[in-house]
């Protein structure tokens, strides 16, 4: 899929730093599932992998997306901090979990922004995220990207 | 000379176009014109809501139905949670006038569901599916918190179909 073109010339701040943050957890992510790969094997190596390919699909277009903005795609780390060590196969999901969340939030940003065609993308990557947040967890929650102070703030 | 009586249709068509020079000639008549409809985001906010009392409607059948096995109900009800969750969000975030709009809507049917466990699902995930695109659809009309909301509600229901798949399979009932 290709990425959607911005309204030239009407992307503001907000709306690259918003698409900055989802890049960088976009490549978090990326990082993320090359740790956790490695301690899975059969089918669940390869939803890894093919999660892996998406987050690095997306990560693209996002660049695109900045560069058609006129602003420069922060690089990624050469490495990051994982939130816990990761040793096993049920580590390995949980971490899976947590990296496609924090990536539904990230876009959620996105979601707020004047630029439509900034939200619809914002939108449907949402979901995509909580899709594979589901697929690992084994179950599905009522608000992916929110949490409940989110929603008491509302 | 007698002059032509003008029959009652053109009575009322004549009040018809004399009303707005009435309401234009007199801010005291105002208040007798047709209320200016609802800004959009209100109308889709209302058109989710009615949504969502159809899901937990269509849920609330499918488990009141007691068919498939414990994990196939658990399934259901797992589910029906997060549309009372996704109705209550959405209900709290519209305030309407009086009861009058809940007087004038008509009342919430659930969705036909087959007598097959099958049917049962492909019907429910059809729903979610549409009504997670419906929801994606309406972002651009809505204030960002609002869009926030309803993206994350949308990616709530697209998982409630292969979640369904999953547990529906696992109860080993239905062949796919």
């Amino acid at each position: 899929m290709t990425a959607p073109a911005p309204s030239p010339g009407a992307t503001s701040a907000a709306a690259v730093a918003a698409m900055q943050a989802a890049l960088a957890a976009e490549q978090a992510a990326s990082y993320g599932y090359g740790v956790l790969g490695a301690h899975l094997s059969g089918a669940s190596q390869q939803a890894a992998s093919t999660d892996w390919v998406a987050h690095e699909v997306a990560a693209d277009q996002l660049e695109t997306l900045l560069r058609a903005a006129g602003a420069q795609p922060h690089p990624a780390a050469v490495g990051y901090q994982l939130p816990f060590a990761v040793q096993s196969a049920a580590q390995a999901t949980a971490l899976a979990v947590l990296l496609e969340d924090r990536v539904a939030q990230a876009y959620l940003a996105m979601v707020a922004l004047s630029d439509t065609t900034l939200r619809e993308f914002g939108g449907r990557q949402v979901r995509a995220a909580a899709l594979r947040a589901a697929a690992w967890r084994g179950t599905t929650v009522a608000f992916p990207g929110l949490s409940a102070g989110d929603l008491r703030s509302r | 000379m007698q002059r032509a009586m003008p029959s009652r249709r053109a009575v009322l068509a004549a009040s018809a176009v004399a009303l707005p020079l009435l309401v234009t000639g007199c801010k005291g008549v105002q208040v007798l014109g047709t209320p200016p409809p609802p800004p959009v985001d209100v109308t889709v906010l209302r058109a989710a809501i009615r949504a969502e009392e159809v899901m937990v409607a269509s849920y609330t059948a499918a488990l009141t139905a007691g068919s498939g096995s414990p994990t196939v109900q658990a399934a259901l009800a797992d589910v029906l949670a997060q549309h009372r969750q996704h109705l209550s969000q959405l209900k709290a975030r519209l305030v309407e006038p009086g009861a009058d709009a809940a007087v004038r809507q008509p009342p919430v049917r659930a969705l036909v569901l087959p007598a097959s466990l099958a049917g049962t699902l492909h019907v429910l995930e059809s729903a979610e599916l549409s009504a997670s695109d419906r929801l994606v659809a309406d972002l651009p009309a809505l204030p960002p918190a609002l869009a926030q909301l309803f993206a994350s509600i949308a990616a709530s229901e697209a998982t409630h179909a292969p979640f369904l798949t999953a547990s529906f399979a696992r109860a080993g009932r239905v062949a796919r």
